[in-house]
């Protein structure tokens, strides 16, 4: 327990934060010497902590030639720095092993986190190590040739996903000038031709103190875990140069865009997806209960005119929520024997209805719901806060985080249909399908023993 | 701006296990579990029954999981959509699945937030209790899973679990996998009277375990239960019959599949190893270090790591009630398949040599029991594990001294587990994917 003099320390500045500002249990701290900046949540259902760290630096941030750099830098930020790497015994991954960690990093359009899950006794290490990779990973051009091969071994894994394909090629389609042109993996002869120094500038310009969100969510000693961040972080210098900013701006589609992939597979499918809004959009929350409404379980209106007509094994539908304006997109795989036409012609006459005739009142409620049940199952583990929290403060910011249950309860079911009518017309639309080639799958051969 | 002081905070650790989860049996043999968590308003539920494809005809085996699926299609009380509408509008999670891979269990689980408690466990009993298995529901099913068994043909890993399965397992054991075509054929076979038959052997209150945690109070929780569960019939008791292990001999096979950029290689063997075996954790201690993570292992840090062969290496045994192999599974991309095999295999040759070394018997030890004490931080969590540790047959103190079991084990008995099941000599080693007649070839 916090004794009496340290929460009073509380209140001036401590371990060389600033406080900013709490809501909602959230805590908003600012380092002053980098800018780096802390949000501390308390959640003490087990004795565990979720350490985390959010570098605003994503596939957004890349162009053609190195695409996939911040992906394959994620994967180089395991290799090493001075304190923690093989030679020493010390490889990041082996130490977090060792603590019992559960642990990984990710990359997306908008962000990089790193996080662990930890015994609450062993913040520290976690702290530690991840302060000493803000500035110091090697990148040593002798960890990135076997990596790059790790990279695109994971790039070809995607490949061999109907979805994974339809999803890059959608976001190829309908953007055309942003860079969410490009998938997060980046293309394959950008994987393979980045080099050592390319990767290291793109770390100079973005892995700096001032582009990143530290998160500290458990069961930990609030002055004590303060000071454990400060000590490690505090001594890390800001950026030289400003951090580069994304001006690139997609215009708006003009028509429907359509696309066909044809591989060997045994089963179609479709995706369509259409132009919406950022994520700090005031449309974002009724774009998310429309989403539950057209997808969310068996009692979904997608659900019921696909999967139980059966016209398609399953449905998805992703209200994408970017910092750029994004995508709503409807994924389903075709039963074979079904044309995949009538699914697409399906799908589109029930987002049409929902635009012309809205939802029921009960629809809405239904999905307010379901929202709300995610939110407070999520509080049930520090690792899936942390995970919620880091796409919220890549895509917006941690009050719209705060927010979010809150505002997705004044959504109305006119609010639905609007949004319906303003974003799924066919203007806005892109169409794509996986196509499989006849024979594929069946063809089999028995090699000798060696 | 100031800062609020800090909460203070609670004490910290929790009650023993033993102490914690409360039980009741009931006479027909239900056995029921709760712990109460007050820390968040939901509640968690895990369980199952012994009603798992080992007690399925061997030619369809699927009949398990089909029944399973099934059950919350209607019940006499409410249709599929009626079931379906009460648990989404309160976000309430609840499945019954039979996982091929666990021939013995039926799983049930589940959440709600607590104010939802007496529909949740309402309708989970309604559910198991009294299903009528809808003729129309059944067709729709059974073609869904038609096109998915279809979908699952184009995928390399599946295609070659499978008939890696098909080369060490004889015809008539639970883990053999049938192939596809074979498959839909017995789908495409079933009747309504097939899942009521198999449903009025298998179902009842004799093996069923139901772990509840979370916001709620005990004694409310059993008499719910109780209420709704006495008049169950007890149905069959809890003997699982002996599955035997098969001799080992190596075998080979690659299964051609177009277009695929990325091949899975899987080298495999029968073991005799089970989770309630003494030897489990010795022998699982060994295989972390050999190959549990690819970043960390010694399998990972040499094909993934070092080599760059591999965006995933595992080795892992598929120890349950039944004995399942010891399994090593690599992605790769086609070309590169003959140099990832030989990788593994020698490292694998290199660590049946020397052994573990002391430093990472000592990490592994130390991974595994910070990994238990995290997969402990939610309700869910604490539900599977005591879920998990009742249906292997330990008492609920189990998890209490399983640190202390973890820290007990010696190199030479994790040596001793792990080299008397492992011999890479007789893997069987199937890889799909697209390869040319050039290269690939193991």
């Amino acid at each position: 327990m916090d004794s009496p003099a340290a929460a009073k320390a509380d209140h001036t500045v401590l371990a060389g934060f600033d406080f900013v500002k709490e809501k909602s249990g959230i805590r908003e701290f600012r380092l002053r010497s980098n800018g780096l900046r802390l949000l501390m949540i308390e959640n003490r259902v087990a004795p565990v902590v979720t350490f985390a760290i959010v570098y605003h630096v994503g596939s957004r941030n890349e162009a053609v030639g190195y695409t996939g750099a911040t992906h394959l830098l994620e994967h180089l930020m395991f290799k090493g720095t001075p304190d923690y790497n093989r030679e020493r015994g010390t490889a990041i991954a082996a130490v977090l092993e060792r603590l019992g960690a559960r642990f990984n990093a990710t990359t997306w359009f908008d962000r990089t986190n790193y996080y662990e899950t930890i015994p609450s006794d062993r913040l520290e290490e976690a702290v530690k190590l991840e302060a000493s990779r803000v500035r110091q990973s090697l990148l040593r051009d002798e960890d990135r040739q076997p990596e790059m091969t790790v990279v695109r071994n994971e790039f070809e894994m995607g490949e061999n996903s109907p979805f994974q394909v339809l999803y890059k090629h959608s976001f190829a389609t309908a953007f055309r000038e942003h860079p969410y042109h490009h998938p997060t993996i980046g293309w394959r002869s950008d994987i393979e031709g980045m080099t050592t120094q390319r990767l290291r500038e793109f770390y100079d310009a973005f892995y700096q103190p001032n582009n990143a969100t530290a998160l500290v969510i458990g069961d930990f000693e609030g002055t004590q875990a303060l000071e454990t961040v400060g000590r490690h972080f505090g001594s890390i210098s800001s950026s030289p140069c400003p951090i580069p900013r994304v001006y690139t701006v997609e215009p708006p589609q003009e028509g429907e865009r359509r696309f066909i992939v044809r591989r060997a597979g045994q089963v179609a499918w479709c995706a369509l997806s259409w132009r919406t809004v950022e994520a700090l959009h005031p449309d974002t929350h009724a774009l998310a209960v429309l989403g539950n409404i057209l997808g969310g379980g068996l009692t979904s209106r997608l659900y019921q005119a696909l999967v139980e007509q059966n016209l398609t094994l399953s449905v998805m539908v992703v209200p994408w929520q970017l910092r750029d304006p994004g995508l709503l997109s409807v994924f389903s795989p075709v039963r074979p024997g079904v044309e995949p036409a009538l699914v697409e012609s399906t799908i589109r006459q029930e987002l049409t209805r929902v635009a012309r005739e809205g939802v029921t009142a009960a629809e809405v409620a239904k999905a307010r719901t379901q929202i709300e049940a995610e939110v407070i199952f999520d509080r049930d583990s520090t690792d899936a806060i942390a995970a919620s929290l880091s796409e919220a403060i890549a895509v917006a910011d941690w009050e719209w985080y705060a927010q979010y249950p809150a505002a997705i309860q004044r959504v109305t079911s006119e609010d639905v249909r609007r949004v319906a009518e303003a974003y799924l017309h066919d203007d806005g639309l892109t169409v794509g399908l996986f196509m499989p080639k006849n024979g594929a799958g069946q063809t089999s051969s028995v090699e000798p023993e060696p | 701006m100031t800062a609020p002081a800090w909460p203070a905070a609670p004490a910290r650790g929790r009650l023993p296990f033993a102490e914690a989860v409360r039980q009741r049996t009931l006479p027909n043999g239900a056995r029921l579990f709760v712990l109460e968590n007050h820390f968040n308003p939901t509640v968690a539920v895990s369980g199952g029954l012994h009603a798992g494809s080992l007690f399925a005809p061997s030619d369809r085996r699927l009949l398990a999981s089909v029944t399973a699926g099934e059950l919350a299609k209607g019940t006499e009380r409410h249709t599929k959509l009626q079931i379906a509408e009460d648990l989404e509008s309160r976000g309430i999670s609840l499945s019954f699945s039979s996982d091929s891979s666990d021939p013995v269990g039926v799983d049930i689980g589940g959440a709600a937030l607590s104010r939802d408690l007496d529909l949740f466990l309402d309708r989970l009993v309604e559910i198991l209790r009294f299903p009528v298995f809808p003729d129309e529901e059944l067709d729709k099913e059974k073609k869904r899973i038609v096109g998915s068994i279809r979908q699952q043909q184009d995928q390399t890993s599946a295609r070659a679990y499978e008939a890696a399965t098909r080369r060490i397992y004889p015809l008539e054991h639970p883990l053999r996998r049938r192939t596809g075509p074979e498959r839909i054929a017995a789908v495409e076979a079933l009747t309504r009277d097939d899942l009521v038959h198999f449903y009025q052997q298998r179902y009842g209150a004799g093996t069923l375990q139901l772990v509840v945690v979370g916001d709620v109070v005990a004694e409310e929780v059993f008499d719910a239960l109780e209420k709704c569960l006495a008049s169950w019939k007890a149905g069959p008791g809890c003997e699982i019959p002996t599955v035997p292990v098969p001799l080992e001999a190596p075998d080979q096979e690659t299964i051609q599949m177009p277009d695929k950029a990325n091949a899975d290689v899987l080298l495999m063997e029968p073991a005799d190893l089970t989770r309630p075996d003494p030897s489990y954790l010795a022998c699982t201690l060994a295989n972390s270090a050999l190959g549990q993570s690819s970043l960390t292992s010694r399998l990972g840090v040499r094909v993934r790591d070092t080599e760059g062969l591999t965006y995933g290496i595992h080795s892992s045994f598929h120890a349950g009630h039944v004995a399942g192999p010891f399994v090593v599974s690599v992605t790769v991309r086609p070309a590169s398949r003959d140099a990832a095999v030989a990788s593994t295999l020698d490292e694998i040759a290199r660590f049946l040599r020397t052994g573990l070394i002391e430093k990472e018997l000592e990490d592994e030890k130390s991974s595994r029991i910070g990994k238990f004490k995290v997969d402990l931080a939610s309700n869910a969590g604490i539900a599977q594990a005591i879920d998990s540790a009742v249906y292997y047959g330990f008492e609920i103190e189990y998890l209490d001294l399983f640190p202390t079991l973890v820290e007990a084990v010696t190199k030479e008995q994790a040596d001793a587990a792990f080299s008397r099941r492992v011999h890479p000599e007789q893997f069987t080693i199937v890889s799909a994917g697209s390869f040319s007649k050039e290269g690939g070839r193991t």
